[in-house]
């Protein structure tokens, strides 16, 4: 809801101004470990990525770090990550039928050869939350909204009253992650809604005059519902926030607080998903 | 308890006063001469008109509404009575018994509505211990060329020495380091909380309806308070006493229409003034294509009655009513001011007069978000203001003049309740629980010459602040978590702040043309603008003092030389300052502060400083007028867990800033003007590394405000041409033709970070800029049934 107050205002405000490409000078002095990783509910393999911090016009791929040791566990288990490609990739995965237990608490640590910034072993926990169910998802197509129209995408579930619950939303079309980065995610925290049903929430606009979110008639949508908790759901809306250039509501820009300790940059996540289907009619 | 505290109030005015008041028995063979002088040509009061003894090189300044008191021994004596821009009148007066005499003064004519542009009174830059203030006429700021010819009150005070725009086409400005939430904006006493009309392009001052505008960046006089910075005092128009009187304007944007007269001749008169802007606003202006669907607007009008009963009293009640209007498919929103004063202006003797005001102002927005099903919702909040104030002049004898008074004012705050619209809505109702204050205050001052050369003012405020229930006050722990809650009835006290408040003046008059002031005055702050960014939206919250908020607290010394040129035609000053402020606010990093009940937990106080050197020349010339001002100033702020607790500079450290704002009448009918600026730019925080995170960049930030926009400059333009000058003519009219941005400079609003669509592996800056050149022509008309 808030996000869509800083939408309605940024319509407002996207009145006058013009831009133009420039030089800027930055000096480039920073170099931490970044690490990037999560394990849910569903049964598959789970990578984490460990690469470096750059310059701010670096200007090209990322360094990966590698040959790193990475131990996920669940509180009882431990299980070792392996390289996908031993010291190339920096990628690290679990095996194919990985699954996450809500009510767990989960700990990736990180073991370098090398220490990065002063540091060679690093930590970060999360804990798994269950989320509701997702009893089903619904299109509805709004020609009035946009220069050709805007599919909202609604969902119907019950939004457990007791706790404060954070959620966050991804869309597939035909099967094709959408919200394939994670600024492009959406989330929502309940505080608009705590203990409601949720007859319609709207969660996905999709802009029709935008090629990527266009849909035709027998798409298929399918949204999946996680359920994270509130460090992940700051994380996202600080990288969004970060992403939102106006000096109307930024505040002052500052550095996003992931969960990896030692001052290393990213975010380690746990959540539950669920999942409903719709065919485009 | 309230009413205890506000007897403890009055029993300390009563302390304050009493003694000074003793000194006041008249002395044998002493008489006094009071009355009013206004313009001959409308009736308008002139504030600031000097009465000047011939035989005793002293005399006496009129008040706010042209009052003046003058207490002479027995004798003969010639008193001058003169106004920049007036013919002076002499009178030969026998002061035997007392007397009252209202003098009227009439225009020298230059353009029948455009009086020569000066300052209030020949030398009162030297004369008056009063520094780090400026004042001008609404005709001074008519000439500024305005962006889109809209003239404005609020853009001329950013060109003023010590002043800096919080951002190009806004209508916030930071005064001497201080925040913008720190100026106390009063229309006619009631402060209104947003000036901002089109997100800030525009003030909500009407320059029609507007008579003066007197900014007080420091030695802030004891009859205010309140905000730590400044006090911007801006004052209606009376309305005209003597003839009735039609003024317009056509603009580009927006079209203004103004009826003023006499309803009784001399007794009573009206001024009811409205603005609109033009519906499809900004379009043509905007390449995309989306935005065609969005309609924005503004309008606002002002009115003010004043009734003179008899020769000691006024009354004068007056209105402010404004709002903007945005819609578009994805949102509405409405926002705006209105404010209201009565006032009785009374003298109670011919030394002590007085004005008690009764003020009532209201803030408020909604916010409509149009959704699918029922997922709409609206968002409204409000701020609500009611005052009662009691002002003293007391003319003691040539050589102390004292004020003193009280006020209490009521603050009633809606901060924001958002609720699902319709029955079926998902949405539940969202409340930022209400809450009440008071805040009274009680004040003294003298200003007392010692002799010939040497003139002190002293006086001392002391203002209490009340947080009144209802009321829920969350308790926080150490890292900012609210633990749990208190919550008061309504009418319960439960929080009590105050704090003296002494202001003093000194002015050593070196030879009549040149002197020397000093000041210091130390001000509260219990009311403040939840903002984290330097620019500011419509949507305002405001928060008070309480039990998790301190109130903030400046103390600021300031030297100045002053020296007229020119037979006071040219004045020039230089002053130095240095502010200290104490509690002020900042936000944690990330903070959120739209519909947060726990918002006291985004809060992070610490202390800022503020120091910097003023120079000034202001032309009151026959053909050439203005001013030439160049500022170096520096400001920090230091917070707990911002930037690591390290100093930072603060949002509006600009170090250097001259502006150059010149009006030249080439003939009776054509003048033109141009303004100069120039700032350092603005401090700001930029990525100096960047991680991959999730298929996207995230920057990594240097220390806060380690780097600066390109400097900012900027040349404004206009060219006036009036209609011919008859006696006796009715209709008269001049077309305004002004260039903003003269020479297209881009100047920087922001600067984004972004990432390449096509490579993902490639950020760039990109700056954005709101205006290109802007060139503007108006229409003006002023029509009377003379």
């Amino acid at each position: 809801m808030i996000k869509r107050i800083f939408f309605g205002i940024l319509v407002l405000l996207a009145v006058t101004g013009c831009t133009e490409r420039i030089e800027v000078k930055l000096d480039e002095t920073y170099n931490r470990l970044v690490v990037d990783g999560c394990v849910s509910t569903d049964s598959r393999c789970y990578q984490v990525n460990l690469t470096r911090s750059v310059g701010y016009f670096y200007n090209a791929p990322v360094p990966r770090v590698t040959h790193a040791t990475v131990i996920l566990s669940d509180g009882t288990n431990p299980y070792p990550l392996a390289e996908t490609r031993p010291g190339v990739s920096g990628v690290y995965a679990t095996d194919n039928l990985f699954e996450g237990r809500a009510g767990k608490t989960y700990t990736l640590q990180v073991i370098l050869p090398e220490a990065i910034a002063g540091h060679a072993t690093f930590e970060a926990s999360c804990a798994l939350h269950p989320v509701t169910h997702l009893d089903s998802v619904t299109c509805e197509f709004h020609s009035d909204y946009g220069k050709k129209g805007t599919w909202f995408v609604n969902l119907w579930a019950q939004e457990p009253g007791e706790e404060v619950n954070y959620y966050l939303f991804d869309l597939y079309r035909n099967g094709i992650l959408l919200t394939d980065s994670i600024h492009k995610k959406e989330i929502s925290e309940d505080i608009f809604f705590n203990g409601n049903y949720l007859s319609g929430l709207t969660v996905m606009y999709l802009d029709q005059s935008v090629e990527a979110q266009r849909l035709v008639q027998g798409d298929t949508i399918t949204v999946q519902m996680s359920g994270i908790t509130k460090e992940y759901f700051n994380f996202i809306d600080q990288v969004k926030r970060s992403d939102f250039n106006l000096p109307f509501f930024s505040g002052p820009p500052a550095n996003i607080q992931g969960n990896i300790s030692n001052g290393a940059i990213g975010f380690f996540a746990a959540y539950s998903s669920t999942y409903a289907m719709k065919v485009v009619r | 308890m309230m009413k205890k505290l506000f007897l403890l109030n009055l029993a300390f005015l009563y302390i304050l006063v009493a003694p000074a008041m003793s000194q006041g028995v008249v002395k044998a063979n002493q008489y006094t001469i009071s009355g009013k002088v206004t313009d001959k040509s409308c009736g308008e009061m002139l504030t600031g008109a000097t009465v000047f003894v011939k035989e005793l090189k002293t005399g006496a300044v009129s008040d706010m509404y042209g009052n003046y008191s003058l207490t002479l021994t027995g004798g003969i004596y010639t008193l001058v009575y003169s106004y920049i821009g007036f013919t002076t009148i002499e009178r030969s007066i026998d002061f035997q018994a007392n007397q009252t005499l209202t003098v009227e003064l009439t225009p020298r004519l230059h353009n029948l509505k455009e009086v020569e542009i000066r300052s209030e009174k020949e030398d009162v830059n030297i004369k008056k211990p009063e520094m780090s203030t400026f004042r001008m006429d609404i005709r001074t700021i008519q000439r500024i060329p305005a962006l889109m010819g809209e003239v404005d009150v609020i853009k001329a005070i950013q060109m003023l020495p010590g002043v800096q725009s919080v951002g190009e086409g806004s209508s916030g400005f930071s005064v001497r380091g201080g925040a913008p939430d720190q100026n106390l904006v009063l229309l006619d006493e009631a402060t209104v909380y947003n000036v901002s009309h089109l997100m800030g392009f525009f003030s909500v001052f009407n320059n029609d309806a507007i008579r003066d505008v007197k900014l007080y960046k420091g030695d802030i006089p004891a009859n205010y308070g309140s905000r730590l910075s400044s006090v911007l005092d801006v004052r209606m128009n009376e309305g005209n006493s003597k003839k009735y009187e039609v003024n317009g304007g056509i603009g580009i944007i927006a079209s203004r229409l103004t009826l003023e007269g006499p309803l009784i001749k001399d007794r009573t008169s009206f001024i009811v003034s409205g603005r609109r802007t033009y519906a499809g606003l900004f379009l043509p202006l905007s390449s995309n294509k989306a935005l065609a669907d969005n309609r924005l607007y503004f309008y606002d009008f002002n009115a003010k009655i004043n009734h003179r009963i008899d020769n000691n009293n006024q009354i004068f009640l007056s209105g402010y009513f404004g709002r903007d209007v945005f819609k578009n498919d994805y949102a509405g929103l409405r926002w705006g001011n209105e404010t209201g004063t009565l006032r009785w202006n009374h003298l109670f003797t011919k030394k002590l007069f007085s004005n008690f005001s009764f003020i009532y102002t209201n803030y408020r927005y909604a916010l409509t978000m149009p959704g699918g099903v029922n997922n709409s919702f609206e968002w409204t909040s409000n701020l609500r203001d009611l005052g009662l104030k009691g002002d003293f002049s007391y003319y003691l004898n040539t050589r102390n003049t004292m004020r003193f008074g009280a006020s209490v004012v009521y603050h009633m705050l809606n901060p924001g309740i958002a609720m699902g619209i319709g029955n079926e809505s998902i949405f539940s109702e969202v409340k930022i629980p209400a809450n009440n204050a008071v805040e009274t205050c009680v004040y003294a001052s003298n200003e007392q010459k010692l002799s010939d050369r040497f003139t002190v003012k002293y006086g001392i405020r002391f203002s209490l602040f009340h947080n009144v229930g209802p009321g829920t006050v969350f308790h926080y722990d150490s890292a900012w978590m609210a633990t749990d809650s208190s919550v008061y009835p309504a009418g319960k006290l439960y929080n009590t702040y105050g704090g003296m408040e002494p202001r003093l003046g000194l002015l050593y008059d070196i030879n009549g043309k040149s002197s020397v002031k000093a000041s210091y005055a130390r001000t509260f702050q219990y009311f403040q603008l939840a903002q984290n960014s330097t620019v500011g939206t419509p949507l305002d919250i405001w928060f008070t003092s309480g039990p998790n908020v301190k109130p903030q607290i400046a103390d600021q010394v300031a030297l100045g030389y002053f020296r007229n040129l020119r037979r006071n035609t040219i004045e020039t000053s230089v002053e130095v300052y240095y502010k200290w402020m104490q509690n002020v606010i900042d936000f944690r990093d990330y903070a959120r502060l739209l519909l947060n009940t726990k918002l006291e937990g985004e809060i992070r106080t610490g202390r800022a400083w503020s120091y910097g050197i003023e120079f000034l020349v202001r032309l009151n010339e026959e053909k050439l007028s203005g001013w030439v001002s160049y500022t170096w100033s520096r400001t920090f702020r230091q917070m707990a867990e911002i930037n690591a607790g390290n100093k930072y500079p603060a949002p509006y450290d600009k170090p250097h800033n001259l502006a150059i704002v010149l009006n030249y009448n080439i003939s009776k009918r054509i003048s033109v003007s141009a303004n100069w600026v120039y700032a350092t730019g603005a401090p700001v925080t930029f990525p100096t590394g960047r991680a991959e995170v999730g298929g996207k960049i995230i920057p990594i930030y240097s220390d806060r405000n380690a780097f600066r926009y390109p400097d900012y400059h900027r040349l404004d333009l206009s060219l006036t041409y009036y209609s011919k000058v008859k006696p006796g003519r009715r209709f008269n009219w001049d077309l305004n033709f002004s260039v903003y941005n003269a020479y297209n400079r881009k100047n920087t609003w922001s600067i984004n970070f972004e990432q390449d669509h096509e490579n993902p592996d490639i950020t760039y800056a990109e700056k954005v800029y709101l205006f290109g050149i802007v060139p503007s022509l108006t229409f003006n008309f002023h029509f009377n049934n003379d």
